[in-house]
């Protein structure tokens, strides 16, 4: 059961019709029926594959993943904030989005809207997946053709289905020149002169294309709320010594001697929330994970669904342009190397250490983005299980509200041994900074 | 997608290497060498084995019969052919009680546990073919066929679980210890909490995966090929464990003193030149994707080198359509360079299995590999002053191929070792003499350490033989 145990007025209570003010009626739905069961069906089904797809698509790093939730939530919001009049469509609001087309004057079924949409956005964003991928979208879109047009008019099929390859176009055409639709190989440049001096990032693996660092350009991208003037940007950390009596060398034994004595709570936090890349849906992933384990558990609407989605996605993406501005102009090195070199030569990470500078964590980043908007939503002390990892063998963790999921998203750096503990509490912070840029979006009528 | 290997023998006794190649959704074949010695290489195909849905076969024997029988893996029922002679073969499932099942199998291996008259066989399997929308985390069982109590043939196959879409098995005497344990490299593009595997096999008890208490490592990758060799003859395997983009040659770290040896393995393929990660030649920058790989010295130094066939999985974009084979020369000093396009075998063809044998038995090894959707190409080995010998082993009873027993070789202070083994690779498997280069040596010293532990005198093979040991 969902738990309101604060006093906030959150928008899934507006959408629920929890509140009584007589000033919300305006929130409630159009009397016209929306076979919500059915769309929701057909939006759960195609956000599942999504999850499996970022895990087995070579380019999908996190900051990709972002990428794509967040395209595909503004994707389907506008396909059904076009047809509901409580809902405001974002365009204007967020960056570059020009209006949507206008639906006609006619029926249109929500299913089939949402399923032409992400027939079009799946193969756009996922045209690079390997021939199992493909064989699953195909098999997908075969599927839900005859589930989105079951008991529905034909002709009404068709239009709805026209319908959202419209604004999955109209969508696409927006994201084209946002600096992130080209990744080449698997976003690990061919040349990069890398920063000299002890401070800065060197590589940290013996893989070989991994000796060049992660997407160094990702911050430069067209976000999606973030304005031009602040990009949540984050003020320059301490400076790099190895003196013993330094606070850099503090943070790097608080690091060493956290690994060396981790409880068997803490390793399973690490590993919980490790969202390798092609090893898991990835930290955006995980987050867009929890939202629909939350849908799926309260039979969230649809309208909440959909708003959730863009809302999520384009919190955890903009998290993830504001990380990497940071990481590139701080450009600082990891853990690993910094404690094999001045405290311990043989020490090994709980962790595989990811292959880009260190500060701010991009883990913990997102995870502020994205327990920011889930609150505002959902409500701040909104408990909930997460069961992301199930299928490969993690227990599921409970959580007391968002906020609590996302300090534990930050925190399991440290205990994996890849971050210092600046970049984590950084990161919360440029978290939150982004999903208050976020909720300014102004999704109702 | 998966598949296509092949197995080298001689299955006419003519001391030439013959070679059956699967088809995939076509027919397998058979072809019979007809190569003169040193001459260009030519073979003739033989019927009986046109059979349709195989994925790769390893050659062995298995009833001990000094023949060579044929383990045809396939996606259906798997069948084990008993060999007749002049390359003539019989479905022996039902006279050996071995049970081909149903599935997509993709991977195998074999031992002779200590005692058994018949050998144990792991096979590896792949995806449920049925789970076309939601493939993920559909890995289906591996199995492990023993042999039955009454010594007759095999008993039941046992479920190896947890399986995670096996590509490549192998059973090794790892650490040098004297017992074989199940290695098993699986692709991580489908399974759910999987993991590279080693399994113990105790006698008579069931099989256990090795635990992270025991010292076991988590590692992930695209597994798809184990290429075994003692590349320093300290003992212990190095592995080419291939994949897609970066491959790893997992060295076995050296206990402290006084320590155990734990299955923990340091990744040395960046630091040697070997990772094999990129097309090097064709101007395809996108990282390669990376199949059958065997470790054998083709330039006959006395070093043993690398050949790595490559090609795409179907149209993946993201990796490298011109992706040319390796040929990763072996120096002194343990690096290795690239030698695929000097030697002519950089092929952008779509590769999947092969094999590194010699055909036309001039002491030089060739390449043979298969190819998705083309015909598969063979190299003839033009290229090497090198001196070199080949060694049998035979046991007699059961076992004759001495299967686990390892290969001693010495010319002056520089010592070679080899264990006999049969998996690894990628579907592709071979019964044939084991060849050593020997540079500039007139003869080398060899001694055989057998699978009971027992090691024979020292004995001298002459540059240019064909010696076999038996006992």
């Amino acid at each position: 059961m969902i738990r309101l145990t604060d006093k906030t007025l959150t928008r899934r209570a507006l959408l629920l019709g929890a509140a009584t003010s007589s000033a919300l009626a305006a929130f409630s739905f159009p009397a016209r029926a929306i076979d919500s069961n059915k769309a929701t069906k057909v939006l759960d089904t195609w956000y599942k594959l999504l999850l499996e797809l970022i895990r087995h698509t070579a380019t999908y790093s996190p900051p990709v993943a972002s990428r794509a939730f967040a395209y595909l939530g503004v994707t389907v919001f506008e396909a059904v904030a076009s047809g509901n009049p409580d809902f405001r469509s974002m365009a204007g609001q967020v960056n570059g989005l020009a209006p949507v087309p206008p639906r006609d004057n006619a029926p249109y079924d929500e299913a089939c809207i949402l399923h032409g949409a992400l027939v079009h956005s799946m193969n756009a964003h996922f045209g690079n997946t390997g021939p199992t991928g493909q064989r699953a979208m195909l098999a997908m879109t075969k599927k839900l053709d005859s589930l989105a047009a079951e008991g529905t008019a034909p002709e009404v099929v068709t239009r709805s289905m026209a319908y959202g390859l419209a604004v999955s176009e109209h969508i696409l055409a927006w994201s084209a020149n946002d600096g992130g639709a080209v990744i080449e190989n698997m976003g690990f440049p061919f040349d990069y002169a890398l920063t000299e001096g002890p401070a800065h990032w060197v590589p940290t693996s013996t893989v070989a294309v991994q000796q060049k660092p992660l997407l160094p350009n990702w911050g430069q991208n067209r976000p999606f709320t973030l304005p031009q003037g602040d990009l949540c940007g984050l003020p320059t950390p301490i400076d790099y010594s190895e003196d013993p009596t330094s606070t850099f060398y503090a943070d790097a034994m608080d690091v060493y001697e956290t690994s060396k004595s981790l409880t068997d709570d803490q390793k399973a936090i690490a590993r919980f929330w490790s969202d390798d890349p092609m090893l898991s849906p990835t930290p955006p992933g995980h987050w867009v994970s929890i939202a629909m384990q939350i849908f799926e558990r309260d039979a969230t609407p649809l309208p909440l669904q959909v708003e959730t989605l863009a809302l999520l996605g384009m919190a955890i993406a903009d998290g993830f342009i504001a990380c990497w501005r940071s990481k590139y102009e701080v450009d600082l090195l990891r853990p690993i190397t910094y404690i094999r070199r001045v405290i311990d030569p043989k020490w090994e990470p709980l962790l595989n250490t990811p292959p880009f500078p260190e500060f701010p964590s991009g883990h913990s980043s997102q995870s502020g983005a994205a327990a920011g908007v889930l609150a505002a939503l959902f409500g701040t002390n909104f408990a909930f299980t997460d069961a992301t990892h199930a299928d490969d063998g993690l227990k599921p963790r409970e959580f007391a509200s968002f906020q609590a999921a996302a300090e534990e998203a930050a925190i399991s750096r440290l205990y994996g041994g890849i971050h210092f503990r600046p970049a984590i509490d950084m990161g919360l912070k440029q978290g939150s900074c982004v999903a208050g840029y976020v909720l300014k979006v102004n999704t109702r009528a | 997608m998966v598949g296509g290997g092949a197995a080298v023998f001689d299955c006419d006794a003519d001391d030439r290497l013959d070679v059956f190649v699967a088809g995939g959704e076509g027919p397998a074949g058979l072809y019979r060498n007809v190569s003169e010695t040193a001459g260009g290489i030519q073979f003739e195909p033989v019927s009986g084995l046109d059979q349709t849905a195989v994925t790769g076969a390893y050659p062995l024997d298995v009833d001990s019969d000094g023949i060579t029988d044929l383990m045809i893996l396939r996606v259906g029922e798997n069948h084990l052919m008993r060999g007749l002679g002049n390359c003539q073969f019989v479905n022996a499932n039902s006279d050996w009680g071995f049970e081909g099942g149903d599935a997509w199998s993709t991977a195998f291996t074999a031992t002779w546990e200590p005692g058994a008259k018949w050998p144990t066989l792991a096979i590896g399997n792949y995806l449920d073919r049925e789970e076309e929308a939601f493939p993920w985390g559909s890995c289906t069982d591996n199995w492990l066929h023993r042999p039955n109590a009454k010594g007759t043939g095999f008993a039941p196959p046992a479920a190896l679980k947890p399986s995670f879409c096996a590509l490549s098995m192998l059973f090794s005497d790892w650490n040098g210890a004297g017992v074989r344990d199940l290695r098993i490299s699986n692709d991580r593009e489908y399974y759910k909490g999987g993991q590279e595997q080693l399994w113990h096999l105790p006698v008579g008890a069931e099989p256990q995966p090795y635990t992270e208490k025991e010292g076991w490592k988590r590692l992930k990758i695209w597994g798809m090929g184990i290429a075994s060799r003692d590349l320093d003859a300290d003992g212990s395997n190095e592995l080419f464990l291939t994949s897609m983009a970066d491959n790893k040659l997992q060295v076995l770290n050296k206990p402290a003193d006084g320590q155990p040896v734990l299955p923990q393995y340091s990744d040395q393929a960046f630091k040697r030149g070997i990772t094999a990660h990129r097309p090097y030649t064709g101007g395809d920058l996108r990282p390669s994707t990376a199949w059958h790989a065997q470790f054998e010295d083709v330039n006959n130094d006395g070093f043993a080198d690398l050949f790595v066939a490559k090609g795409n999985v179907a149209q993946m974009p993201d990796f490298a359509t011109n992706d040319p084979n390796n040929l990763l020369l072996q120096r002194a000093d343990g690096t290795f360079f690239e030698a695929g396009a000097l030697a002519g075998v950089a092929s952008m063809k779509t590769g999947r299995g092969g094999a590194v044998a010699d055909f036309n038995n001039d002491g030089m090894l060739d390449i043979l590999v298969v190819n998705r959707w083309e015909a598969p190409q063979i190299w003839r080995n033009l290229g090497t002053n090198g001196q070199w010998v080949n060694i049998s082993v035979v046991q007699s009873g059961s076992n004759r191929g001495a299967i686990g027993a390892w290969i001693e070789l010495k010319t002056g202070e520089h010592l070679q070792r080899r264990e006999i083994t049969v998996g690894g690779g990628h579907v592709s498997g071979q019964w044939a003499p084991f060849h050593f280069g020997i540079g500039n040596a007139a003869s080398a010293q060899v001694r055989i350490f057998w699978p009971d532990g027992t090691k024979s005198d020292w004995q001298e093979a002459k540059a240019g033989q064909v010696l076999t040991i038996k006992r």
